[in-house]
């Protein structure tokens, strides 16, 4: 993915990435990226959990915005058994529809 | 390894690097368990012979008679249509 | 056991802890298969957005696979991955939507693809006012490749390539898997 975003990056289009991996991330050099402390597959959060979503969304277009420094990487520290916990119901609501 | 490693690999006739490649692209990192899954597979098709349904020869036939790199790959896909039918799926990137 | 076992036990969980759940990754699988992982000496210089956000017409990348439900499946056989992409029409919603993986964990994701490719997310995003507007498509491929130059070549160059080109995108969001 970091190739990607280089090569829109290099073509003139600003990019921001979502990882969980930062060392991955810091290896290979990206213009910007947002590291959340989540599992593979679950970039975005949990099912269902719109405003969680939402808001990692929001986060990392905001750094489209803020961002100069070539390599910024920007944590959002929400801890993934806090959102395990918030996403139960609304995971199993989801189920149900 | 990546696949200028496994040209190289390859050119020396390294099998032992080449099968250890194949297990780890099996067992999602995991030689042991790529170890594993290659004897469910095989397992698996004894299981399914075992039944004897009716089999398609002619089929098979025309299949052997495409070139090799399309029946190199079918071998991968037959791999994992088969681990599916066997239920124990282990591909979900937790290794 | 005691409170301040359990809270000694739990700040060990990375789960609990807030940190990266796995560690040392680029090395592990860099051990597994070598070669595989890449590593950049510098950074490219870095674009600015020329217009705001709310003016801005976004697209996304992802590596996690998802394709629409009428479109035949990238190949997730393969040993050494498969270096072509999909696009994903930026209009279309979960139902639609389809994701063939191996390599990576995607129950959440079949239940709710926002999880992984935040489609939905973004559409309202554009509805709000909040962005410009989308790319006609998205862009989906598969993470796992065992050719990290054929992948610059084909699939980076590819995608960048529609992405300024065709797609006109102001902006990228990319989401690996």
């Amino acid at each position: 993915m970091g190739l990607i975003q280089r090569a829109i990056e290099e073509r003139g289009v600003p990019t921001v990435s979502v990882t969980v991996a930062r060392d991955v991330t810091e290896a290979i050099k990206v213009p910007r990226a947002l590291f959340l402390p989540w599992p593979m597959g679950h970039h975005f959060g949990a099912p269902f959990h719109r405003d969680l979503q939402r808001r990692v969304v929001l986060a990392a277009l905001g750094l489209l915005e803020s961002s100069n420094e070539p390599g910024t990487i920007m944590d959002l520290p929400i801890k993934w058994a806090d959102v395990r916990r918030e996403a139960k119901t609304l995971t199993e609501q989801g189920r149900k529809l | 390894m990546s696949v200028p490693y496994l040209r190289e690999a390859a050119a020396q006739d390294d099998v032992g690097k080449l099968v250890r490649f194949v297990r780890l692209h099996l067992g999602d990192g995991n030689e042991t368990v790529g170890k594993e899954e290659i004897d469910q597979s095989w397992a698996e098709t004894i299981k399914i012979l075992l039944r004897d349904q009716p089999v398609d020869r002619e089929f098979i036939t025309q299949v052997l008679e495409k070139d090799e790199a399309t029946l190199a790959l079918l071998f991968y896909h037959l791999h994992f249509y088969l681990i599916r039918r066997s239920g124990r799926w282990i591909h979900d990137g937790s290794r | 056991m005691t409170a301040a076992d359990k809270d000694a036990l739990s700040t060990t969980d990375p789960r609990e802890a807030g940190i990266q759940l796995r560690t040392g990754l680029w090395q592990t699988i860099n051990e597994r298969y070598p070669g595989s992982m890449i590593r950049k000496e510098s950074y490219v210089r870095q674009a600015q957005l020329a217009k705001p956000l709310a003016s801005c017409r976004l697209t996304l990348v992802s590596s996690c696979g998802v394709h629409l439900k009428t479109e035949k499946p990238l190949d997730v056989c393969h040993p050494f991955g498969d270096f072509r992409f999909m696009r994903v029409p930026s209009r279309v919603k979960h139902e639609e939507l389809i994701i063939h993986q191996l390599k990576y964990p995607h129950d959440d994701a079949d239940l709710d693809v926002n999880v992984i490719f935040p489609i939905e997310r973004l559409q309202e995003l554009a509805q709000e006012g909040r962005l410009g507007g989308l790319t006609a498509n998205f862009f989906s491929f598969i993470g796992y490749n065992m050719d990290p130059e054929k992948f610059e070549c084909t699939v980076a160059a590819g995608i960048a390539e529609e992405v300024v080109e065709e797609e006109q995108a102001d902006c990228a969001l990319l989401a690996p898997a």
